[in-house]
């Protein structure tokens, strides 16, 4: 019971700090953004994509619907979204210690693991709202504004696309499996907050992490393969592998079992680091 | 004297032309001409390398010159020239050359094969050529080779639509070999296996099923706004 009072208490201290909405706020603009310069030029991005196909073929039917707005919104945002996680989740435990909280929200009858794992269901909570708030505007508002229809996707491989029926399910396991990659974000950002007496250190050093095992991904060096697997970055895309045909389940489920491992490793670590600090000085 | 000789020129000029038309293709023509309008329910089965869709219905609408349209509900893939260019290409006789040779079989048809070239230079169409069943005048393959485009050969069935020379299904075949995808938006960075037949010279084919023409009912030119 007092769990659940401190995680309430923990999401209020969220809400009431102002950069808990630039994340959202931010979120927002971005995509009004988005949704404005593909209703004033999308039909250049769209030929752009399918400009070597039509050297041959014509597509006829409309191409640019709310569908593939919100495939697009998500393709570019979902690089960016870590950093307005972090923004907040970083600052969960070093924000206390900064403050001198710290010590006395130890004094309270909970013990100091509760008082951890309140946090990050917490984070997870703010992390859930920013996702939905993705979802809600990428992809309702988008088919508001443009209508919905058939998903043109392009992937290495060529170009699928799907029928307007066979989308919906895809979107919904898509954001839950982005969810998991951006609830991985905060957990390593509050992870790292464990060990922090300041805001900014936990932030920059989830942003540097992320950076460094993207820049790690994508580069065509045999010697990263072995470690590529292992990075959370490189699962951190499995969203979009449900808009590819056939599904490859099973490549989806190693990256949701290596998001899942890498929250539960991270989530052990702050748990030992916190119990172990030394919050009297 | 001089008005005899520009006579006779313009007399030989009539006639090469004459012998550079074809009585095939001529009758092929004008069956193609009586068709004012049409509107007919297409199923659309594309199997393009490098392109996943599945099939897609389709309403198609066609009024005499050149108005085109095809209505669907969501996305479907044809080839770049495909339904009108052949045909409106060859609504001219005046703008090509058409010369007769032996055709082959085709579904148990004797073919005559007429070979179309443009004289117009500028004209997106190099070189077309047809087989067409003479007795029935209806085209049985076309072999459409363009500028834009490359070669692109098309088979024809009939059935109940013959007086008109429509057909009940056309099966494209194209060249998909040149597709590059842009990397910028294709590439997954996340994606370990490499895909290594985007070079390969491969054929995709396009089959459109036509069902439920009615022809000559007089359709509205709102329709194709």
């Amino acid at each position: 019971m007092m769990f659940f009072k401190n995680t309430y208490n923990e999401f209020i201290k969220i809400a009431a700090k102002p950069r808990s909405y630039i994340g959202l706020i931010a979120l927002s603009v971005l995509i009004a953004v988005i949704i404005f310069a593909m209703k004033a030029d999308g039909s250049t991005y769209i030929s752009f994509v399918t400009a070597s196909f039509e050297q041959t073929l014509s597509f006829s039917g409309d191409i640019m619907n709310g569908n593939l707005i919100a495939f697009i919104i998500l393709q570019m945002l979902i690089v960016h979204i870590p950093l307005l996680v972090a923004l907040v989740t970083g600052d969960l435990i070093s924000g206390e210690a900064n403050m001198g909280t710290i010590r006395m929200l130890a004094s309270k009858p909970i013990s100091r693991s509760q008082i951890v794992l309140s946090k990050f269901t917490a984070g997870a909570l703010y992390t859930l709202l920013l996702t939905i708030w993705l979802g809600f505007l990428s992809l309702y508002v988008a088919r508001w504004i443009f209508g919905t229809g058939d998903l043109m996707v392009l992937t290495s491989d060529g170009l699928i696309i799907h029928p307007e029926s066979d989308i919906e399910w895809r979107y919904i396991y898509g954001f839950l499996t982005a969810y998991l990659s951006l609830l991985t974000v905060s957990t390593l950002s509050i992870c790292l907050s464990a060990f922090a007496e300041n805001s900014i250190g936990p932030i920059v050093s989830t942003m540097a992490i992320i950076i460094l095992f993207t820049i790690i991904g994508t580069m065509d060096v045999t010697v990263f393969d072995t470690i590529k697997p292992y990075l959370f970055t490189t699962h951190m895309a499995a969203w979009r592998s449900y808009f590819e045909d056939p599904v490859p389940w099973d490549a989806i489920n190693e990256s949701i079992r290596i998001l899942i491992y890498h929250n539960v490793i991270l989530v052990a670590i702050a748990l030992f680091q916190f119990n172990r600090k030394d919050i009297t000085s | 004297m001089k008005q005899f000789i520009v006579f006779l020129f313009f007399i030989q000029i009539c006639n090469l032309h004459y012998a550079q038309q074809s009585k095939v293709l001529n009758a092929y023509v004008t069956k193609l001409n009586s068709v004012k309008d049409y509107s007919v329910n297409a199923k659309i089965v594309a199997a393009v390398p490098m392109i996943k869709i599945k099939e897609v219905n389709a309403i198609i609408y066609f009024k005499q010159k050149d108005k085109f349209k095809i209505e669907t509900k969501g996305i479907a893939v044809l080839p770049k020239q495909g339904f009108l260019d052949l045909n409106k290409f060859l609504a001219t006789p005046s703008k090509y050359m058409a010369i007769e040779s032996a055709g082959k079989e085709i579904s148990g048809v004797q073919t005559t094969m007429v070979t179309v070239i443009p004289i117009d230079e500028s004209t997106d169409v190099i070189l077309a050529k047809l087989w067409i069943d003479s007795k029935r005048n209806i085209i049985m393959t076309s072999q459409l080779t363009t500028k834009s485009s490359g070669m692109l050969t098309t088979t024809y069935a009939y059935a109940d639509q013959i007086p008109f020379g429509l057909p009940s299904s056309l099966v494209f075949e194209i060249d998909v070999k040149k597709f590059k995808m842009p990397k910028s938006v294709a590439a997954n960075i996340h994606q370990t296996n490499k895909s290594t037949n985007n070079n390969k010279d491969q054929k995709g084919k396009i089959t459109v099923y036509l069902t439920g023409y009615k022809v000559n009912k007089g359709l509205s030119d709102s329709i194709f706004k």
